[in-house]
This record gives C-alpha cells, structure tokens and sequence, in this order.
C-alpha cells in the first residue's frame, strides 16, 4: 500500500462505511466527539495489535481474529465511557457497540494493519481516527446548530426560532453529511492532481 | 487450511479470548462500581434536583409505583401518579406524576417531578418532559411560573394559571394537586389549609359561569382594585368578580355586564343584601369599566333580521357568557336577541335570536370553524364544512342539546355554540321574556 492510499484517502474510502454510526452520532456535537474517541480508540489499539501479531495470524483465520480483537478493544472502551461519559453512551445507544461488527475497523484491520508494519498502522489509524472524528463534529456542529438552535447541549437563544428540524431527523443528516463528504472530496482530488502535477 | 494453521488459528483465538476476558473482568473492578453509581444517579438524579441540598436516596427509597413493580401499601393513589419515593433521613417525599391536557401529543405525558418537605409544603417542582403543543409552553410565556409552587401547601394558595396556555398550565396544577392528594390520603403530609381568597376565587366558575370555558377553567386575568383583596376582570368581558374583606372573612361580589350584582360568602351563599359595601364597591368599580355592548349587539341584530324595529336593551338577569340582550319587532312579531362570548378554540362572538315561542329564529357567529382547530385544513370533515347549512340547521331548536349543533371533528366550537345557546336560552328563560310556547305539530 503506497502513501496515498493513507490519511484522508483512506479516511474517505471508510467514511461511506461507516456512514450509519456517524448519522446516528453527528446529532450532538458531545455525542459526535464521544464517537469520534470510540472510533479512534478502537483504530489505534486494534491496529497496534492485529500488525504486532500479523505475522502469526493464518491467512484463513484473519477475519474471526480481527473481529474478536476490534470487539474486545470495543467493548473495554465502552466499558470506560459507560463509567465516565454515561450521557454520550445513552445518546449514542446501540451504535457504539455496533461499532465492533462496523465495517470501518474491519477494513482497516484487513487493508493496513493486517499488511503493514505497526508504525505505518498506527499512524494510519490515528490519522483515520482523526478525520473520522472531526468529520462527525463539523457534521454535528451544523446538524445541532442550526437543527436544534443549541451547541454542545447548549441552547442559544437567539437561534430557537430559526430551527431547521428536518436537520436532526434522518433526512437532514444524509443532506448535511453528504455536503460533507463531497467537500472531503473535492479537498482530497485537489490534494492527488497536485501530486500528480509535481510527479509529471 | 493446513492443519497447523488450523491448530495456530485456535491458539490464537483461546490466547485473545481469555486475554480480553481477563482484561474486561480486571476493567470491571474499577468501572463498576462507577457504572453503579451512574445508573443510581439516572434514577435519583431527577428527584435529588427537586429536593434540599443533602438529600438522599436508597434502595428502598421507592414506596409506590403505579406499574405495581414495588410492593407498596399506599392506597387511593390518583392515577396520573406513577412513582413515590421516601427520602432517607426524613426530608420528605420525591413524587413523580403523569398528567395530560388536551394539547398533549398522542402517547405522551407531561411528566412531572415533585419534591414535598415532611410538612407538606412544596420544595420544588420541575417538568422532566413537557410533550404539549410547544406554542402553549408556559414555561417560555412565564419563566418565573413554577417558582409560584415553591413553598405552598396543598391548598397551592396564590397559584394561579398562565394565560393564554390555560389548559397546559390548569394540566400541570391539576398534576401538582394529584402528587400532594397522593401522600395526603394516605396519611404522609398533612393538608392544607385554604384561605378565603382562594376558596372565593375557585367559586367563581360556579358563581359567574361566563368567566369560566365549558371545562370550567376560570378565564379571567387578574386586575387590581382598591379596597378589594383580589378582583378579576372576565377575558370575555362578561364582567367582574371582587373578593372583598368583611370583618375576619371574605366575601366576593360578582357583576355582569348589566351592572347586575350578587354577592357570595365563603360556603358559596348568595349574601348581597347583607353586604351593601360589597355592592357599592364592585357597582362602581363595574359602572367605570364595563364595555358596553348593546349598541354593537343591536347593529347586528337589526342586520340579521330584516326590518327589525323598537329595539329595547334588556338587563341580563344571570352571569353567563351573554354580554348583551335586546327584543325587537319584526312585521309585528317579538323577537329577542342574545350576544354571547363563550371561549372555543378562540374567543367566540355568537349572537342568537330567539322568537317570541321560544325556538331559535336565527344564530350568527362572527367565525364558526377557525382555521387552526384540530388541523382543520387537513380534516375532511372541517375542509368541506358549510358554515351558512350549519346556521341555518340550528334554527326552530328550542336548546343546544340538539345533534345539529355539533360539528364533527371541532369539539371545542361545539361546546362553544352550546354554551352560547343554552346561555341564550337562560337569558331568555331568566328574563321571563314570555313563556315559550310548545308547538302542537312537535
């Protein structure tokens, strides 16, 4: 796996994988971060792991090994948010743990840390991670802004006449997330021609 | 798969099972007890919030449940009451009601929490989910409304409704009074007192019907006048009610908007002839301030019949929601025309004319149907609803107990057209205009 397909481009291949916990979190910017820590979590101590023991892992067994090491590191990370944040664990509900059978650890587990070395999948998770979670915060500071006139739970005063409800529902969210990833996208084109130009 | 492979693959597996097994039982030892404790705080948390600092709740702390999953010897419990529990070291009582109006969302409560001292006296109240109409939100039309609560007993003295969301607000009292009824029947506060003020001011839908909806919610707005106590102004302007002191107690003198005046003692005694200062002070305060609304009630009557004449204003002998009454001729027959101001889903304006048999000649309204009421533009029934065949329907019926009242899919209009006509027909019977006569063919 070259450079490229690293950092915000494999960021951006996952995002569409892992559209339905960032629709059910990007509501809330608390519960949108809450999940965007679960993902970046889960990403950097499954690719720590799954590339330290990728040598020993059977080419049969990858993907029962993969989804008992991505659900263990889930499920203790849950257990953590459930002591600590247990407001951003209701308001994420069953998408977080979820979040063990998603197909976004699973690829990256399967496409980088399963073939890569533990710097390179560390490095990749984190940035995944990241991008993961600042993608589910922009999102939720539109949804909740101007969806539910309020901002980290916090009403503002001046905006609860302006509501645009449909924000918060289903409908609002694939809109929101849609602009979204389009903007990824264009930024992330923008980034590979420039490449490009440099290698011609 | 190789057989070694097969053999590694298992390994490997038992190797992150029991690493990860033992990774949540060590985990668990320190979050538990946190996880614990978070739980314990969704359920107390709501009721520690109504309660003084230093509260505290534990496991036995629920005393009743209205889904019967605590064993409880409470007994009459209303049912808007769902949960009560006991502060531990004697504080009082943590009481969690269900109650709805009919602006409540289908399947949905306003649920209530409350907090009550050992003496009965409210330490706080809060709405944990409010689920009526938001445009009817008390709480945003009186921010400072709930605070009323604090500190009062079960007589809930002072605490009045939030107009313009009257059934919201007359919803959550009504909750409030369930949740303090709830320990009070059964021995665990005591009940309290009520004062003169309060037990006139309750009266006075009884006394003055036309300051009340057909519910029998008071509607009025509080106003103040000199060497009263209290005093009301009906939101119709069907007249006034003064709660006045006399020597230890108090009476309440109410006016129509004839100037009528009648004045009531605390058991609800019709007392005017003993309490002339009571009536010198209502008939002058009601003399000033009285709208006057026979000359806008005869223009109309006079529209409404054709070739109406002798138009004679009569005084209203009762306290309905009729603010003005005339009888005139019509080609030689006596008519007489009632103008009523009863409370639908707005303010209604009814004006009825009743022949000199005693059966409806015609009724107006200023609006039957409004647009709003029950969505009217997506019901069926209200969208191809004829207002003018609905008029005309109502004529010839001699009470408002008649099926060409109702209009279907618009309740609160059709308890607002029968109040207007059943008022008219007091006023009329009242009046002893002439004695209906009973048609033979009927």
């Amino acid at each position: 796996m070259n450079k490229t397909n690293t950092g915000m481009k494999e960021a951006g291949i996952l995002l569409p994988l892992g559209v339905g916990f960032v629709m059910a979190s990007s509501n809330d910017l608390r519960a949108a971060v809450g999940m965007g820590v679960a993902v970046l979590l889960a990403l950097f101590f499954s690719a720590v792991v799954i590339s330290a023991l990728r040598k020993v892992i059977p080419q049969a067994a990858h993907l029962p090994i993969y989804i008992l090491i991505i659900t263990g590191f889930v499920s203790l990370i849950q257990m953590v948010m459930e002591a600590h944040f247990p407001g951003v664990v209701n308001m994420l509900g069953v998408h977080l743990a979820a979040l063990s059978v998603s197909a976004v650890p699973y690829r990256d587990a399967e496409h980088v840390s399963g073939v890569m070395g533990e710097g390179p999948s560390v490095k990749t998770a984190i940035e995944t991670g990241l991008l993961f979670t600042l993608v589910m915060a922009v999102c939720a500071v539109i949804r909740e802004v101007l969806g539910s006139a309020s901002i980290w739970g916090v009403a503002i005063p001046f905006m609860q006449d302006f509501r645009i409800s449909a924000l918060s529902g289903v409908f609002g969210g694939y809109l929101v997330l849609a602009i979204v990833f389009a903007v990824m996208r264009k930024i992330s084109g923008k980034k590979e021609t420039e490449k490009e130009d440099v290698a011609a | 798969m190789k057989s070694t492979d097969l053999v590694k693959a298992i390994a490997l597996i038992v190797v992150i099972v029991l690493v990860f097994s033992a990774a949540m039982f060590g985990l668990n030892f320190y979050t538990g007890p946190l996880i614990e404790a978070n739980n314990a705080g969704a359920v107390y948390g709501p009721l520690l919030a109504v309660m003084p600092e230093g509260a505290s709740f534990n496991g036995e702390a629920q005393i009743y449940a209205a889904d019967g999953t605590v064993p409880t010897t409470l007994a009459d419990v209303p049912e808007t009451v769902t949960a009560i529990y006991k502060e531990a070291n004697g504080m009082g009582y943590a009481v969690k009601v269900a109650t709805t109006s009919q602006y409540t969302k289908a399947g949905s409560a306003m649920e209530i929490t409350l907090g009550v001292d050992a003496e009965g006296k409210i330490i706080k109240v809060q709405i944990d989910a409010y689920n009526d109409t938001e445009s009817y939100d008390f709480r945003a039309k009186d921010p400072g409304y709930l605070d009323t609560y604090i500190g009062k007993d079960s007589a809930l003295a002072d605490v009045g409704l939030v107009a313009g969301t009257t059934f919201s607000s007359t919803a959550f009292k009504q909750g409030v009074s369930d949740g303090l009824n709830a320990l009070i029947a059964n021995g665990l506060i005591a009940e309290g007192v009520k004062g003169d003020d309060q037990l006139l001011a309750e009266m006075i839908p009884t006394v003055f019907p036309g300051m009340a909806d057909p519910s029998g919610n008071l509607k009025a707005e509080p106003i103040e006048v000199d060497g009263a106590v209290a005093a009301y102004k009906a939101v119709n302007s069907s007249g006034f009610a003064y709660i006045v002191p006399k020597g230890e107690s108090m009476v309440m003198a109410v006016t129509n908007a004839s100037g009528k005046c009648f004045v009531y003692d605390t058991e609800g005694n019709e007392v005017t002839v003993d309490n002339p200062d009571a009536v010198a002070l209502a008939t002058a305060h009601a003399s000033a301030n009285q709208q006057d609304f026979n000359a806008e009630a005869q223009e109309k009557f006079g529209r409404m019949m054709e070739g109406a004449e002798n138009m004679t204003a009569l005084e209203l002998p009762n306290f309905s929601t009729v603010v003005a009454a005339a009888s005139f001729d019509v080609d030689g027959e006596i008519y007489y025309g009632f103008y009523s101001k009863s409370y639908g889903y707005e303010d209604m304006d009814v004006y009825v004319i009743i022949d000199a048999a005693g059966a409806i000649a015609k009724v107006d309204a200023k609006t039957v149907i409004f647009e709003q009421e029950y969505f009217a533009f997506q019901n069926p029934a209200i969208s191809s609803f004829d207002a003018n065949a609905y008029k005309a329907g109502l004529r010839g019926l001699r009470d408002a107990e008649d099926g060409a009242v109702a209009i279907s899919g618009a309740t609160m209009t059709t308890n607002s057209m029968k109040q207007s006509i059943n008022d008219a027909f007091e006023v009329y019977g009242g009046a002893q205009l002439t004695e209906p006569e009973v048609s033979t063919n009927e």
